[in-house]
């Protein structure tokens, strides 16, 4: 996984509405994406849409859909 | 599935000028949000448009949510007459875009952009702090918990340094 990302960041003037947000968010999830490499976090993305699909798979057929 | 390796690979080794954008770019940061699909912003010279038909010729490109059989050409007249495709291919679903509003096109986000190194190949993609933005700028009320997450974890970065 030789997957490298850089970091420039610079100042965001915060935003009411996005800070309301922020205090629902999960930060552990973030937290430990943040220890995954770029290629990592890609796979896993791609691992959570194959269960989206299968789940949306299971749903329909539960429901006696084609 | 979108086989995000096997596009970006496909994009990549034919030449194309592209910036990964949207929901994958949030993804590369580290975003913990599902995306069903792949968004990138490509250069409009007619080169790149050809390279661009040439490598998606291979994946079955056809509009996403059209109805079979329209007469929809994949060639580079129609990418010349067009700007923005929403596209499924055999890869998974692809927006090529040409430009964002509050980013603007290819040239102008260029120099926002990081290099990642991913799958064997070199893809440059939009920086967190441009990112932000231009979610922002599109002021769509679904980005706005995407935008939150985006700063939360650039306020991450800023405490673990």
């Amino acid at each position: 996984m030789g997957a490298t990302m850089e970091h420039r960041d610079a100042e965001i003037s915060p935003d009411p509405v996005i800070e309301a947000y922020k205090k629902d968010l999960d930060l552990s999830l973030l937290i430990e994406n943040q220890k995954l490499t770029v290629e990592q976090r890609f796979l896993k993305l791609m691992q959570m849409q194959r269960l989206a699909a299968e789940l949306r798979r299971a749903g329909q057929s539960a429901r006696g859909e084609s | 599935m979108t086989d995000i390796a096997a596009l970006l690979g496909l994009l990549s080794s034919a030449g194309v000028e592209f910036i990964l954008v949207g929901g994958a770019a949030a993804t590369a940061h580290g975003s913990a949000r599902l995306t069903q699909d792949v968004d990138i912003v490509y250069a409009r010279s007619a080169e790149n448009i050809q390279r661009i038909v040439r490598a998606l010729s291979r994946a079955s490109p056809y509009l996403r949510g059209a109805p079979p059989g329209l007469p929809f050409r994949w060639d580079s007249r129609t990418l010349e007459r067009g700007l923005n495709f929403t596209l499924t291919t055999s890869l998974g679903d692809l927006d090529l875009l040409g430009g964002i509003t509050g980013g603007g096109s290819y040239a102008d986000l260029l120099p926002h952009t990081l290099r990642l190194h991913v799958f064997g190949v070199e893809c440059p993609c939009l920086d967190l702090e441009t990112l932000i933005r231009v979610k922002r700028a599109a002021g769509r009320p679904r980005d706005l918990e995407a935008v939150a997450e985006l700063e939360a974890i650039l306020e991450l970065r800023r405490k673990q340094r």
